[in-house]
């Protein structure tokens, strides 16, 4: 079996679940740079980056990954299967502002940074005012600092980023959670052991209950 | 101008041994339908987009290419057989003789934005008319699985559902969103399912409920006879794996309520199946049973005869890769 780790800030919970799945990780944790590990137990790690992810388990590279759900969400691959939402690796993604009264008013027409582009697209089609949407791979937080756009929408965790770089955050857009993603042939596959490994994540506490798997309260099939 | 050999995204020309590959198996499966008295069907590429406008979703709708044709008509480039078909058949079956056995190949053209490399593909299919429903489903699976044999990568799976299965519970239990539990089913999300009914989330995680009768009166007839038919094709079969998952096909809504939010893809109403072999995450081709795609098409104005209906296709170039 081979899993799609994200290097970034998903990669703890990811961990944390193979541990309790029962992986033996020493040669994950060795510390090199290696970007494909086998692990005993026939299972092989690659690491690669979030946004990748899905892309690895949709095209059959990878049975299974660990990925945001804040990409889920932007990629829109439907192919995915999302067994699990993850409680631990929380975030939010949200509107962020030099001040708190930079969000705008009914009419107006900004410049909003992101690295989410199509999920801006989704927020702006509901509000009363209209953004052009610059897309950025990263720091998003400088945009506004530096007016390349009076808005940003990124993913705020502990707020430390925000606070050091005199940003408010204005609005919760999405809460987003670290997802376990498989494609259908694997899920047929491997069901028996996804089964057990699911088992001991919702044991350990690691799976969220209720929410859809991407957080989203939408009425979509 | 400047000459390259880059080909738009998704389509791909096939040299050699690919080339080769691709009408070898073609020509052993149009072989294997023929000696079972399947007559060829040959189907324009090119059809009217207006007959299947309802049936389409906002994102069913947005895979078709489409364009203005000279005249004035929108006209869409084929992006399924069994629709166009049944469109065409509809209207005359009165006059046909049934039992019908067809079957037909050709390119189909879906826009996908997240599956580089799959926006043309090679099919052949087959479809059998008026052979009794279940019979008729028997029929079609069997002959899937003995073509599937012919080229695929190994080990083999196929998959085997039921459309409209799990509506009533999907209906009683979403607290009035039955596409978002759905869509939860399909993407096996366990947490939303396990809080909307334990028997949902036994079939999450088992495929089916450990009881039948959980699904009611209808639908545990329908899945103790599904059981019995692959216990049956497992003991034919014993090269290819059958899994019996009610949640792969959730989406296969039967209710008008469900079906009418799903659109195009949503046109079986009985045994539905789909196929996949090695490690890869695509499916090498699937089916099922679709009567109401041809009162749909065709019967708007009550005289068609009702017809039982049931078929399957491959995608040619993935069931080759597994030929040596």
């Amino acid at each position: 079996m081979r899993l799609a780790l994200p290097k970034g800030r998903n990669l703890t919970t990811a961990l944390d679940a193979l541990r309790i799945a029962g992986l033996d990780l020493a040669d994950l944790e060795s510390g090199d740079r290696r970007l494909r590990i086998s692990l005993p137990g026939d299972v092989e790690v690659l690491l690669i980056k979030d946004r990748d992810v899905p892309l690895y388990v949709s095209h059959g590279i990878a049975d299974v990954g660990v990925v945001g759900s804040d990409v889920l969400e932007e990629t829109g691959d439907d192919t995915l299967l999302v067994p699990a939402r993850f409680t631990q690796g929380t975030s939010r993604l949200s509107l962020i502002g030099k001040s708190a009264d930079a969000m705008p008013s009914p009419g107006d027409q900004v410049r909003l940074a992101t690295k989410y582009p199509v999920t801006a697209r989704d927020m702006l089609a509901a509000r009363t005012w209209g953004a052009e949407i610059i897309e950025l791979s990263g720091s998003i937080e400088l945009a506004p600092l530096l007016e390349l756009a009076e808005l940003a929408l990124d993913i705020v965790q502990t707020g430390r980023t925000l606070h050091d770089n005199h940003l408010v955050e204005l609005e919760t857009i999405r809460h987003v959670a670290p997802c376990w993603v498989t494609h259908r042939a694997a899920w047929q596959r491997h069901r028996r052991q996804f089964n057990d490994w699911l088992d001991r994540f919702t044991a350990a506490g690691l799976v969220s209950a209720g929410l859809t798997a991407t957080g989203s309260e939408g009425e979509t099939a | 101008m400047r000459i390259s050999v880059q080909l738009p995204t998704g389509v791909a020309a096939l040299f050699g041994e690919s080339a080769r590959r691709r009408r070898r198996l073609e020509s052993q499966i149009a072989t294997r339908l023929e000696t079972a008295d399947f007559d060829e069907v040959v189907l324009p590429v090119v059809d009217y987009l207006d007959p299947y406008r309802d049936m389409l979703s906002e994102q069913s709708r947005q895979e078709l290419y489409r364009f203005v044709d000279r005249d004035g008509e929108v006209l869409s480039l084929r992006a399924d057989f069994t629709p166009m078909l049944a469109r065409l058949l509809a209207p005359r079956l009165a006059r046909l003789e049934l039992p019908l056995k067809l079957f037909y190949r050709g390119d189909v053209l879906r826009y996908r934005e997240e599956h580089l490399g799959e926006r043309e593909l090679y099919q052949i299919g087959a479809e059998v008319l008026g052979v009794a429903g279940e019979d008729a489903e028997a029929l079609v699976l069997r002959q899937f699985l003995e073509l599937l044999q012919l080229g695929a990568p190994r080990p083999l799976g196929v998959v085997v559902g039921l459309a409209g299965a799990l509506d009533p519970l999907i209906l009683e239990h979403s607290h009035g969103k039955p596409l978002r539990l759905a869509g939860a089913l399909l993407r096996r999300e366990r947490a939303v399912v396990e809080a909307a009914h334990p028997v949902l989330a036994e079939v999450v995680r088992h495929g089916r409920p450990t009881d039948p009768d959980a699904l009611g009166e209808v639908g545990a007839r329908r899945l103790k006879r599904l059981i019995g038919l692959v216990e049956t094709l497992d003991n034919d079969f014993p090269d290819i794996d059958l899994y019996i998952d009610l949640a792969e096909f959730a989406d296969q809504a039967t209710s008008p309520e469900l079906r009418a939010a799903v659109g195009p893809r949503a046109y079986y109403d009985g045994l539905v199946f789909r196929a996949h072999g090695g490690d890869a995450a695509w499916h090498l081709g699937g089916g099922g049973r679709y009567d109401n795609l041809f009162r749909h098409l065709g019967a708007e104005n009550g005289t068609v005869t009702p017809v039982t209906a049931a078929g399957f296709s491959f995608d040619v170039d993935r069931l080759a890769g597994g030929m040596s």
